[in-house]
């Protein structure tokens, strides 16, 4: 008798915890802006070190993920929070006409920026008019 | 370490009927009915918790210099005013480029945050490392607790 009301008590919190782990990861915000040659990808990520960040291709999908590392003292408790999980997470679907193995990444100051180059066939280029 | 920033997570502000949570747990918008809650791409974010010893106060500022942030606490109120430039330039010929997303912030900003009580404004320090600011306002001695001991009569 105890068995059954500890399990249908306790399971419609476990089924809230399953429902709210979606939500510790946050979306960053982004800039994705063409060039010439290249496209340029700017996310905010701030509290995501150099050690915490990977970024991956796979499939022609990059996908970008960072834990957010702060450095919190033992015995906080929170009085407000809008920032409210702590990792980062983004994918995106890269067109056919991005160089996937000359894709190159910094983080600077928990802004990731990252270089997508075209590929040489699809670069912008320039045709020179002969005279007749 | 990681699961820091986890303690920040309060639960549910106030206790909702069955019907509302069901909604909640379909529609994952529980924050649309939360006071606290703000607009989604306010810049910067900010976190407060408090410690025995201290409030402290995280702001979640990427790009931004520790010279763009200015920080001013007055009567309780934490003012944090700055100003993040735009990542997008334009061409060298003046030109515009093709944007397809723009969802950072970017321009002048200016955010404050109500303090609890009794912080020493005097003693409060601020760091900065990959893009989150860190305030520390300690408490003032006289409100820090204290365990009082039972004298033997």
């Amino acid at each position: 008798m105890n068995n059954v009301v500890r399990s249908s008590s306790h399971s419609p919190r476990q089924q809230h915890d399953q429902e709210k782990r979606p939500q510790d990861t946050l979306l960053p915000a982004v800039d994705i802006v063409e060039e010439s040659d290249v496209l340029k990808l700017v996310a905010d990520m701030p509290g995501v070190t150099h050690e915490s960040l990977t970024v991956e291709i796979d499939n022609n999908v990059l996908s970008l993920e960072g834990d957010i590392a702060l450095n919190m003292p033992e015995g906080l408790s929170a009085l407000h929070a809008e920032v409210r999980g702590q990792r980062f997470a983004r994918r995106f679907n890269l067109s056919h006409e991005i160089d996937g193995d000359a894709i190159t990444a910094t983080i600077d100051n928990g802004v990731l920026t990252l270089t997508l180059p075209k590929k040489d066939s699809h670069r912008t280029r320039r045709i020179d008019v002969q005279a007749a | 370490m990681f699961d820091d920033i986890k303690r920040f997570e309060t639960g549910s502000p106030q206790q909702l009927d069955w019907f509302r949570q069901l909604l909640d747990g379909f529609l994952h918008d529980g924050d649309a009915m939360d006071l606290r809650a703000v607009p989604r791409g306010s810049f910067p974010m900010i976190n407060v918790a408090r410690s025995d010893d201290a409030v402290r106060v995280y702001v979640f500022a990427a790009g931004l210099s520790p010279s763009a942030l200015t920080i001013d606490v007055q009567d309780n109120v934490l003012t944090l005013r700055g100003r993040r430039d735009a990542s997008i330039a334009s061409n060298e010929d003046g030109s515009a480029r093709p944007v397809f997303r723009r969802e950072r912030a970017s321009g002048e900003f200016v955010r404050a945050v109500a303090l609890p009580d009794g912080l020493d404004a005097e003693r409060a320090e601020a760091r900065h490392a990959h893009g989150v600011f860190e305030i520390v306002l300690p408490k003032r001695e006289e409100l820090k607790p204290r365990r009082i001991e039972v004298k033997a009569a």
